[in-house]
């Protein structure tokens, strides 16, 4: 063992005296031995050798955690790769949206759970081969978008969204590596093209792109979203609307046969709760499926009644023989001179029913009388006139839930003459919800609701709704629109056992900044019942054409009027109203106090025209 | 008494720990099992909703106006079908249907008891020839 010992440090120290004595011998230019001596110094035993070799540990340890530094340091600076497929797919896949009810909480939209096919590229091993794969079994991904996809540097990509449940088989039954499956919600609207101006629509990602959905996501549905909450449809509280989906659908159809009769280039159609202001059914053709959103971009399929603008005609006439009794300008016993046509300067206001004579406040309603109609705006003057339309809600846009709305287009120089035409409906153009919501405010009792497509209580609606007419003014326009459906322009939708009140409207539709002869607008709006009002009905043609059996008659009274008639006899037992029998003997008690007993007893045929 | 002592303390070690061990997974699998349940919970969930949306897909009014135009002979509700109560006809006087009908069979005699010869010969006597 000594002998080992001996021979051991023999070695060592042999190796030493190399060193030392290769100092001192030095053999020009042998590296060899420059490394063999640093190596004996490192492994030499010698404590007076060993400061070298701590050092030389400590620059190896050093080297050692600047690399980990380093290392870490890139880690921190490099954009994390996604540790996992779930959570980079937490953010692409859609969220989740409460479901929208009709009033009766019939379903409008939901979320139902579908499987969609994701691909991590960096895992595919043969990308053209999976391209090639894929298409075969989805038919309608693009190859060539595929390919490029895969191609990508992604973690992450969508293959396609919301597959059948046979292409999902069919696709794991290819076998791919890096393809998966994922749950996603997916908004579909069961009842199609029903009400869908009214719900919008929700794009692949669950985000709200118009109407009530879009209305949802601005109530902090999307902030919850964007804070990472995970929604689940759950414990998201159903939205309930304020339409009726079987009265929606019967409007809806009603509509449609009545543009499909007069061969209308479109229209649209709503009920309105007066005294809620909820819109219980709206339909606007052309329209779109929801499930299909790519149409709704159509700009063809826009919704008529808030979106589009329009000179409603004689309805306005409405709002200006409202105005001149509320003013106390005249009362239901004046007499308006309608003789001759009405001049202004080169303009020249004829009547289409003309008369000339002079005819009482009824006739001018009645006879639809743009003299009349016109004379009585004089009399408020241009600066009452705007007053009131702007206090009616007619000179500002119109805000409900819907996101889409429009400005009405007011005269930039309003004088005598645009206040004289405003008078029987030309010359502003406003939307038709606008338009109701002021025929509303008539026939309720005069309170301004604003309309809501949102339940909501009567209470509610007239807690701060401004009052727009006294009650008695508000009660006369029933009688005048009463008394059109017995004797008036409106006899056509005096449907038996309603008590109906209607005002037909025909505007000359603008061509060319000139007014058309032969393309009309026809609006009709029926209140309903005329003596207690809770529903009024709105209907709108966009250019109707004459039939031989309206004896070529383009006008409101023979298009709109009929099938706001059927639109009536249809959703009157849906609504609640069923037909009377005994149609009320005291209708209008105020107008009876302040002295109008003819407003009490009905018309008679003798007195019609 | 010592090594008794220490024996018990293993005995009772031994003894803790596989208790603890088992407590612990049957944690784990009652976790697991719940985790499962949820997981089913939820798929029952989804189910619902889609079933929702299948029925509300089927029963929309389009598709039933369909059935009901091809299938039933129904009319929207109109006033001639709608009447006052008092133009309802009157109610008509009570009639004993079934005591008619048995006078006409002949039935309406006063019936014997069997036990009674004489009373059923005065029946038998009385009953009028056919």
């Amino acid at each position: 063992m000594d002998e080992d010992r001996e021979k051991m440090s023999d070695g060592f120290d042999s190796g030493l005296d190399n060193k030392a004595n290769g100092a001192t011998v030095r053999p020009a230019g042998s590296c060899v031995q420059v490394i063999e001596s640093l190596f004996a110094g490192i492994f030499s035993a010698r404590l007076d050798k060993s400061a070298p070799r701590i050092r030389l540990a400590a620059w190896v340890f050093l080297g050692v955690y600047g690399i980990i530094a380093g290392k870490l340091l890139d880690f921190a600076l490099r954009p994390d790769p996604p540790a996992s497929v779930k959570r980079a797919a937490a953010d692409a896949i859609a969220a989740a949206r409460p479901d929208l009810l009709d009033r009766n909480g019939e379903l409008l939209a939901t979320d139902i759970k579908v499987m969609s096919v994701f691909a991590e590229p960096r895992r595919i091993i043969d990308k053209d081969e999976a391209v090639e794969l894929l298409t075969a079994v989805l038919p309608d991904v693009d190859a060539h978008e595929l390919r490029e996809r895969l191609g990508s540097r992604k973690g992450f990509v969508w293959v396609k969204r919301a597959v059948t449940p046979k292409q999902q088989q069919e696709v794991y039954h290819l076998g791919l590596p890096g393809v998966g499956f994922l749950p996603e919600n997916k908004r579909v609207y069961p009842n199609g093209p029903v009400a869908a101006h009214v719900l919008g629509f929700a794009n692949l990602d669950g985000i709200g792109i118009s109407g009530l959905e879009k209305y949802i996501d601005g109530q902090g549905l999307a902030d919850l979203h964007g804070a990472g909450f995970s929604l689940t449809p759950e414990n998201l509280t159903p939205v309930t609307t304020s339409l009726d989906l079987k009265a929606t659908y019967a409007v809806r159809d009603e509509l449609a046969r009545g543009i499909a009769k007069f061969k209308a280039k479109a229209g649209a159609a709503a009920i309105l709760d007066v005294n809620s202001g909820e819109v219980v059914a709206m339909a606007s053709l052309p329209d779109y499926d929801p499930n299909s959103p790519a149409d709704a971009l159509d700009p063809n399929h826009i919704n008529r009644l808030s979106v589009g603008v329009y000179e409603m005609g004689s309805t306005f006439k409405a709002i200006s023989i409202a105005m001149a009794l509320d003013l106390g300008k005249i009362t239901l016993h004046s007499r308006i001179d309608a003789r001759d046509s009405l001049r202004y300067g080169h303009f020249t206001i004829h009547d289409f029913h003309a008369t000339h004579r002079v005819l009482s406040v009824p006739e001018v309603f009645t006879y639809s009388s743009n003299i009349g109609a016109a004379r009585m705006a004089l009399m408020v003057g241009v600066e009452g006139h705007k007053a009131f339309l702007g206090k009616m809600g007619q000179l500002s846009r119109l805000r409900t839930e819907l996101p889409e709305s429009a400005e009405p287009l007011v005269p930039k120089n309003w004088g005598e003459l645009n206040t004289m035409t405003i008078a029987f409906g030309q010359g502003l153009s406003v939307a038709p919800l606008q338009a109701i919501m002021a025929v509303g405010a008539l026939a309720n009792g005069g309170l301004l609701v604003t309309p809501t497509f949102l339940k909501r209580g009567e209470e509610d609606a007239k807690k701060d709704a401004p009052r727009a007419v006294k009650a008695e003014t508000s009660e006369a326009m029933r009688y005048l629109m009463r008394l059109n459906a017995e004797i008036g322009t409106a006899k056509i939708a005096d449907i038996k056992g309603y008590f109906v009140g209607g005002k037909t409207g025909t505007a000359d539709k603008i061509v060319h900044g000139h007014y058309s002869k032969d393309k009309v607008l026809t609006t009709f709006m029926a209140v309903l019942p005329a003596d207690k009002p809770k529903y009024l009905f709105l209907t709108l043609l966009d250019e109707p054409q004459g039939l031989p059996e309206t004896a070529g008659y383009r006008t409101a009274a023979w298009n709109a009027g009929p099938v706001t008639g059927k639109i009536i006899e249809r959703t009157g037992p849906l609504l609640g109203i069923p037909p009377r029998i005994d149609l009320p003997t005291q209708p209008f008690p105020l107008l009876a106090k302040l002295g109008y007993a003819e407003a009490n007893v009905p018309a008679h045929s003798g007195r019609a025209h | 008494m010592m090594r008794l002592l220490n024996t018990l303390a293993i005995a009772a070690l031994i003894g803790s720990a596989i208790y603890a061990y088992t407590i612990k997974y049957e944690t784990i699998f009652h976790a697991e099992t719940i985790v499962k349940l949820q997981h089913e919970i939820k798929l029952e969930q989804d189910q619902i909703g889609t079933l929702r949306a299948e029925w509300a897909h089927l029963t929309r009014p389009e598709r039933i106006q369909a059935l009901a135009d091809k299938f039933l002979d129904l009319q929207p509700v109109a006033l001639n079908q709608i009447v006052r109560a008092e133009v309802l006809p009157g109610k008509a006087p009570r009639v004993d249907a079934i005591g008619r009908k048995l006078e006409a069979l002949g039935l309406a005699e006063p019936t014997n008891t069997p036990g009674d010869a004489n009373a059923l010969d005065a029946a038998v006597s009385s009953t009028p020839p056919r």
